[in-house]
């Protein structure tokens, strides 16, 4: 088992949360994934439907009072060792609805978020960008 | 025909961005990370009022004015280089932002802009800047780059003495 995941790092599975997102970033994370221009897979990177297969967590969204539970269960059961990328202003610091009665506070205080990737939405090259070092990261963990 | 489309396609190459193992194509008109020049700024603090997510602070010290932006919060709607009239703020097409965790507080765009004492009396002012002086007069005289420096009281006083 541990000589094969010296080999995680090189095909991680993505594993995408919509924490109470507009969509924009989840827009720019499907072009990602399935527009040729951009293309993720080339890194070797999948997305995957279920959180027992993630590696890297790509989280969207400001985190609402209504989703953080669920939010928080379904990070929990993602195996370790997991790389969790937050995509757009919206978890790194709230965003727009920042002072908003319905958002919890910034993700990174309930999940120890690794890599941040600003922008309303991040354009998909930043978006590959973060991944790449999220990437990284994971190598140098498993 | 199909030869031809296939001529095509063989020709054009993939369709595919090269980033991140090349350079990737950004749009001149791109908003991106965005540059503050406090050496053009006159601390109207417009862009501080227009911030549509509250990204850009002003603190006011003594000797003059810290200017703070989070890349962080700041959604790239470039309302406050629309709205700059003394171009101190402008985004440039530089979209590289990701960044480590540690580094999340260090995202930021910072510039000091000072006070400098009246040329008369000496008190701690701001003089508006060159490119604002020639937005509004179209040009500049020694007259005006004289009264720049004064305060409001001291530009008042001088100018009702030249006029009597």
């Amino acid at each position: 088992m541990s000589s094969l995941s010296r080999f995680a790092g090189k095909s991680p599975w993505l594993y995408r949360i919509n924490a109470g997102s507009c969509n924009g970033c989840d827009v720019e994370l499907a072009t990602t994934a399935i527009i040729p221009r951009y293309d993720v897979e080339r890194l070797g990177c999948q997305y995957c439907a279920s959180p027992k297969h993630a590696d890297i967590v790509l989280i969207t969204g400001p985190l609402t009072t209504r989703v953080k539970d669920k939010v928080l269960s379904l990070y929990d059961e993602i195996p370790n060792p997991k790389v969790t990328v937050a995509i757009g202003i919206c978890p790194i610091s709230g965003g727009v609805f920042r002072e908003s009665y319905t958002m919890s506070r910034p993700v990174d205080e309930y999940i120890p978020v690794d890599v941040n990737v600003p922008g309303c939405p991040p354009r998909p090259q930043a978006i590959i960008e973060g991944i790449a070092k999220a990437i990284k990261i994971l190598e140098s963990r498993s | 025909m199909w030869q031809l489309v296939l001529l095509k396609n063989l020709l054009k190459g993939p369709a595919t961005e090269a980033f991140p193992f090349g350079e990737a194509t950004t749009p001149a008109a791109y908003r991106g990370r965005v540059a503050f020049d406090p050496s053009a700024c006159t601390a109207c603090r417009t862009c501080q009022y227009v911030c549509a997510a509250g990204a850009i602070h002003f603190e006011e010290r003594p000797d003059g004015l810290r200017f703070t932006l989070w890349h962080n919060s700041c959604v790239f709607c470039g309302m406050c280089q629309h709205y700059c009239v003394a171009k101190a703020i402008h985004l440039t097409t530089d979209w590289h932002l990701s960044h480590e965790q540690a580094r999340k507080y260090e995202m930021v765009e910072e510039g000091w802009v000072p006070f400098r004492p009246c040329l008369q009396c000496g008190e701690l002012m701001l003089p508006a800047t060159p490119p604002l002086m020639r937005l509004a007069y179209r040009g500049d005289s020694k007259e005006i780059e004289a009264l720049r420096h004064l305060c409001p009281k001291c530009r008042q006083t001088r100018a009702a003495g030249r006029n009597s």
